[in-house]
């Protein structure tokens, strides 16, 4: 009797249509509004955060790029072959040249040293030169550079050389007029002490031979500027890599200025875990919601079932609402993204001056992306175990949620979660902490609600005293309530690991470079012009900062061995350079300087460090081996910074023997310390113990805070004062203080972001145990037990599941943010005190007051109508 | 001829914490097509498992189901699933219906499975047929228990099914709504020439089918044809108990 067509079954359009039809009501009804918003959160946090790093990434690095004047740079003591010039111009790269050298300047009645630098047509390709028309005159840009003939002269050389505005000044066998003070240039601090000793002169690349002041063997410093695309930039420099067999390397802002490549190495770092933990979060409220969503579906699935819907049908029909849900939250998600990136944005106008670049399309996938894989990770698992379910069901409704105790969701869950961590941090590293912290709280968590809860399996529904009541109530929803702590203190581990990593990060940077940090170096101080200088700063109201004697020491044996190079394990050849040194001495160069032939005389590799002696533990230092020796010291001792000493493995006690000036010095390894580098402030490798080198000729080193007006009296200093040097770095103090302060910002609005991710959770846990809640308190209430008595046993017993996964959260977040501050963030960590009460407390009352609030109607609503609505 | 549907020495077992329990034992049974047959017995003596068998919900232990001519036995969910999509349609006592969509929805819902163009007119049909035109694009929690049941079943009809089972469709009604909606049963299913299969433990409800099967603790002690008293059904009770006698 089986004679029928294949025709009669469902067609998938059909499915569909009840798919849209069940999505449309089941909408309608709220039942798909947690999930959706939940789908929703993710795409938007991570389009709107993705978005937002992708612009303000290359608006930063843009301009940092004007620290270099270009995207990147290739320098080097002899001029890299031209050639490479025409090749970039022909990839389509904007190119620059630029000579730096030192020169003796003449007016008719004076002379002076100055740091003379020729410059092309295109210089600067990024950034911009300020000039005035007078001397210390209102600045305006002008970015076409000196014209033949003309050079553009720093403020002070004016009356140093007792000139005028248009007056003539000889450079070599050079003449030229005096057109324009220059008053800033983005490259300023390019080059080391050779390049920028004195102030600057400007002139134009096409006078320099005309000058003839480069001779074979003269020193300059060739520099030739890139800028363009980044992908080709990356091209070319591979390019030039290979042709010069890795002699020359084009090297960009990270590499120029640590403190740069720090803030925007640890700024992105947050912002990762930033979105990292949204989408986690949003993935926990995804699964959450569309767990209780298919529970509620048991019954509708039985009854397709009855209908004739075979398994796979049901899987259909649910796979189309998903997707549908999908392509609605992608779109939502991501013009919400959009408008979060916007309103960032907006709100960061003050901080963010500059234009941002446009958007790419990218952060628009990876939102989509997202949320496809939340979806399968996350809602899939619940919603197809739908398809087995039993027919039977609408018989014998018992039959009931057999499906979902496998453990098939939360493999899914747990493989989702892991490839989304490993996906956004493309770092191991970040993986493992999260990872780790995340299996460590549920091992706690197991651990701990065995004990809890272990008592009483058999506890009926006392309803003698509240707390009986809700302490029953957790215990017999023993599974469910395990759950809500696993996912309340992940939600609040993550939101206390935010926010404390984000006033760790920003308090570090506020102590990095606070308001009064000097921002001028003073070098080659003789020890008898320390006390004028000190009475003529005085006299001009400038606070004084210490004098630090300087001089080159070389380190030759450790234990009478050959001391081993600190970096040569490294890749970064260069390595860590202090402030004083990158202030003193030249920059490293790209090109194997091989004309530096007294340095090839020697059997070994000996690297020169800028090295001083003091009584007084410098601030910013930290001795962390042995003790600073104080008052009473004495001679014959060395402080050691401590990577530094590990990297060439020195210890305390170890014997060190140094070339200083031609002499040997011994001393013996007294203490280490910690450095902070990035403070834009004197640092030292070594430190002598006084008495040690004092005899070595050393010059001496202080800094100065000069700020707006107070600048004009570097001239009068430097006229008294004429053999010292003076470093400015305002200009890149400036700099870095603003992009900390951007990326400071950043960082507070994605810990808002992850904040509402995080509230999204909460709700969505506690709407998940709500419909047992219902039923529950609307039988106690038909037994009689009163409202009050209801209210403050669901109280008791939020706070107390608040309490629990409040504990559990401030253990996993100092663990996880022990991990990541000492691997991720190179900070050092310590305990957060107040955490551990305010943790506790926050989870108690959070949780208790959301809970409270969404069950609120399980006591307002009459029981009847209660009972009515499950039982239909 | 074969019969709609059929078993022979059924028997359903549960594995329960207190060992084997045997919830049907060795049943064997025999309704023909247009059949009306009441299943009786107190309550845990096993007539929704047995109604759960014959309509392919789950399947037995041991013996063999035939309905509408083919092996439950040696069919998977799937092949059930669409049988049951064919040729069965259900009533039950707690209605069952999709509580997110309207009326019309949850009736035209089986017609649309068969991909036919024309659910909604049909639906809307059957609607009127059961007296419920004005409440078309009304949602379940705002129909009465009665009027539920009324949607279901011209839903169990909508799907054009041969047999119709019946899990006490009046349990949740009161004796006045109870009555009428299995008035309503009875003549839809003599005017569908449906075959019927209802179990109840009301004795009146009962004396309506054509014939009776009495469940004991899983086993059938009771097999026999009934006065009728309704007037509709007479013929189906006459088929009734000809095949019962050729069958006991
Ligand atoms: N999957 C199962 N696991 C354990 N016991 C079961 C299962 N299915 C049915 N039973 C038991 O088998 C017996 C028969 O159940 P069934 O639902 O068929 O009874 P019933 O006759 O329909 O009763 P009622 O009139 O109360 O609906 C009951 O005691 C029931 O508890
Ligand atoms: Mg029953």
């Amino acid at each position: 009797m089986s004679d029928y067509s294949p025709a009669t079954t469902a067609s998938p359009v059909t499915l569909m249509r009840v798919a849209l039809r069940l999505l449309w009501r089941d909408w309608r009804g709220g039942e798909l509004r947690l999930l959706l918003l939940a789908m929703v959160m993710a795409v938007t946090s991570v389009s709107g955060i993705a978005l937002f790093t992708d612009r303000l990434e290359r608006a930063l690095l843009q301009e940092s790029a004007t620290m270099l004047a270009a995207d990147r740079v290739l320098s080097g003591r002899q001029m890299p072959p031209r050639e490479w010039l025409d090749e970039a111009t022909q990839r389509g790269l904007m190119t620059a040249e630029v000579q730096a050298f030192a020169s003796m300047v003449f007016s008719d009645q004076a002379n002076l040293l100055v740091a003379a630098k020729a410059v092309s047509e295109a210089y600067p390709l990024r950034g911009e030169l300020r000039v005035a028309d007078q001397p210390f005159g209102a600045a305006y840009a002008d970015n076409a550079g000196p014209a033949r003939g003309e050079v553009w002269v720093e403020s002070r050389v004016l009356p140093s050389l007792g000139l005028e505005m248009g007056d003539t000044l000889y450079l070599g066998d050079g003449e030229f007029v005096v057109s324009r003070v220059l008053v800033q240039e983005p490259d300023r601090q390019q080059g080391g002490m050779m390049d920028n000793a004195g102030p600057r002169v400007l002139m134009n690349l096409d006078d320099v031979p005309s000058t003839n002041v480069i001779q074979p063997g003269s020193r300059v410093t060739y520099r030739y500027l890139f800028a363009g695309e980044l992908a080709e930039l990356d091209v070319y420099a591979d390019w030039v890599r290979e042709q010069s067999a890795g002699d020359f390397r084009l090297r960009d802002v990270r590499d120029e200025s640590q403190e740069v490549s720090d803030a925007l190495a640890r700024g992105e770092s947050f912002l990762l875990l930033g979105s990292l933990f949204a989408v986690l979060l949003a993935g926990i409220a995804i699964a959450l919601t569309a767990r209780r969503y298919s529970e509620r579906h048991f019954d509708y699935a039985a009854i397709l079932k009855t209908l004739g819907c075979t398994s796979n049908q049901i899987s259909a029909i649910y796979f189309g609402i998903l997707l549908s849900l999908l392509l609605i939250a992608v779109v939502v998600g991501s013009v919400l993204g959009w408008l979060v990136h916007e309103g960032i944005l907006l709100l960061l106008q003050s901080v963010i001056p500059i234009a941002l670049p446009e958007a790419s399309f990218t952060p628009f996938w990876l939102g989509a992306l997202t949320a496809f894989i939340c979806l399968f990770a996350f809602a899939m698992p619940p919603l197809l175990a739908l398809k087995h379910t039993s027919p039977l069901r609408v018989l014998r409704k018992d039959l009931a949620d057999a499906p979902l105790s496998t453990s098939l969701p939360y493999i899914f869950g747990i493989a989702g979660a892991l490839v989304l961590i490993l996906w956004y941090s493309q770092d191991v590293l970040i993986s493992i902490i999260l990872v780790g912290s995340v299996a460590g709280v549920a091992l706690v968590l197991s651990a701990m609600s065995y004990l809890l809860l272990r008592t009483g399996s058999a506890a009926g529904m006392r309803a003698g005293s509240a707390w009986m009541l809700a302490m029953s109530a957790v215990r017999r929803r023993r599974r469910q309530s395990v759950l809500q702590v696993l996912v309340f203190s992940l939600t609040i581990m993550s939101l206390l690991t935010l926010a404390l990593l984000r006033t760790d990060l920003i308090n570090d940077w506020q102590a990095q470079l606070p308001e009064d940090t000097p921002n001028h170096f003073m070098m080659n101080i003789s020890s008898n012009q320390i006390a004028g200088m000190q009475s003529f700063l005085q006299e001009n109201e400038v606070d004084t900062n210490p004098f630090y004697p300087m001089v080159a020491a070389g380190l030759l044996t450790v234990n009478g061995a050959p001391a081993p190079h600190p970096w040569d394990n490294d890749d970064d050849a260069s390595g860590r350079t202090t402030m004083t040194e990158r202030a003193g001495a030249e920059q490293p160069d790209d090109a194997a300087s091989g004309s530096d032939t007294g340095e090839s005389e020697r059997p070994q590799r000996v690297e020169n460090r800028q090295v001083t002696w003091t009584a007084q533990l410098p601030p910013d230092n930290e001795v962390v081996a042995g003790n600073w020796w104080g008052e009473d010291n004495r001679p014959g001792l060395v402080s050691v910074e401590r990577d530094y000493a590990e990297r060439i493995g020195v210890t305390l006690g170890d014997e060190l023997v140094f070339r200083v000036n031609e002499q040997e010095i011994t001393a013996v390894v007294d203490n280490m310390r910690t450095v902070r580098w990035d403070n834009m402030q004197p640092n030292f490798f070594f430190i002598f113990s006084p008495g040690t080198l004092d005899h070595l000729g050393a010059t001496y080193l202080s800094t100065l805070l000069l700020q707006g007006e107070e600048k004009l009296l570097l001239n009068d200093l430097l006229r008294q004062f004429p053999t010292i040097v003076v470093l400015e770095v305002d200009a890149l103090i400036e700099q870095i203080q603003s992009i900390i302060a951007q990326v400071s910002s950043a960082i507070e609005l994605i810990a808002a972001l992850v904040l509402v991710a995080g509230a999204l959770v909460l709700l969505s846990c506690v709407n998940a145990t709500l419909d047992e809640r219902f039923r529950e308190n609307a039988i106690l209430r038909t037994l009689g037990a009163g409202r009050k008595l209801i209210m403050t046993s669901l109280l008791i017993e939020f706070a107390f599941i608040g309490l629990l996964a409040g504990v559990i959260a401030t253990l996993g977040a100092e663990l996880s943010l022990y991990y990541l501050q000492s691997e991720v963030f190179q900070q050092t960590f310590s305990l957060h005190y107040w955490v551990w009460i305010a943790g506790p407390l926050a989870g108690t009352v959070i949780i208790a007051a959301l809970g409270f609030a969404a069950t609120r109607k399980v006591v307002s609503s009459s029981p009847l109508s209660v009972l009515r609505q499950l039982s239909a | 001829m074969t019969a709609m549907i059929e078993a022979r020495h059924l028997t359903k077992q549960v594995a329960t914490s207190e060992g084997q329990l045997i919830i049907l034992n060795d049943i064997s049974l025999r309704i023909e097509a247009a059949e009306a047959v009441a299943i009786v017995g107190v309550s845990g003596s096993g007539k929704s498992t047995l109604l759960g068998l014959m309509a392919g919900l789950d399947s037995a232990s041991a013996g063999d189901m035939f309905l509408d001519g083919q092996n439950l036995s040696t069919m998977d969910e799937e092949e059930r699933a669409q049988l049951r999509g064919r040729s069965v349609g259900f009533v039950f006592q707690s209605f069952q219906l999709l509580p997110s969509l309207t009326a019309l929805e949850n009736v035209m819902l089986p017609i649309e499975l068969k991909n036919d163009k024309d659910a909604r007119r049909k639906a809307a049909s059957l609607l009127q047929r059961v007296g419920l035109e004005s409440r078309l694009q009304h949602y379940p929690n705002q129909l009465s228990g009665g009027e539920q049941q009324r949607v279901a079943i011209a839903r169990a009809f909508a799907s054009e099914a041969k047999i119709l089972f019946a899990d006490e469709p009046t349990g949740n009604l009161d004796a006045a709504t109870g009555a009428k909606v299995i008035d309503l049963l009875f003549s839809l299913n003599a005017e569908f020439g449906t075959t019927l299969v209802l179990v109840t433990h009301d004795d009146r409800l009962a004396q309506r089918c054509g014939r009776l099967v009495r469940l004991v603790a899983g086993e059938i002690t009771e097999d026999s044809a009934v006065e009728t008293s309704g007037v509709e059904n007479g013929t189906a009770g006459e088929a009734s108990t000809a095949g019962d006698a050729a069958h006991v």
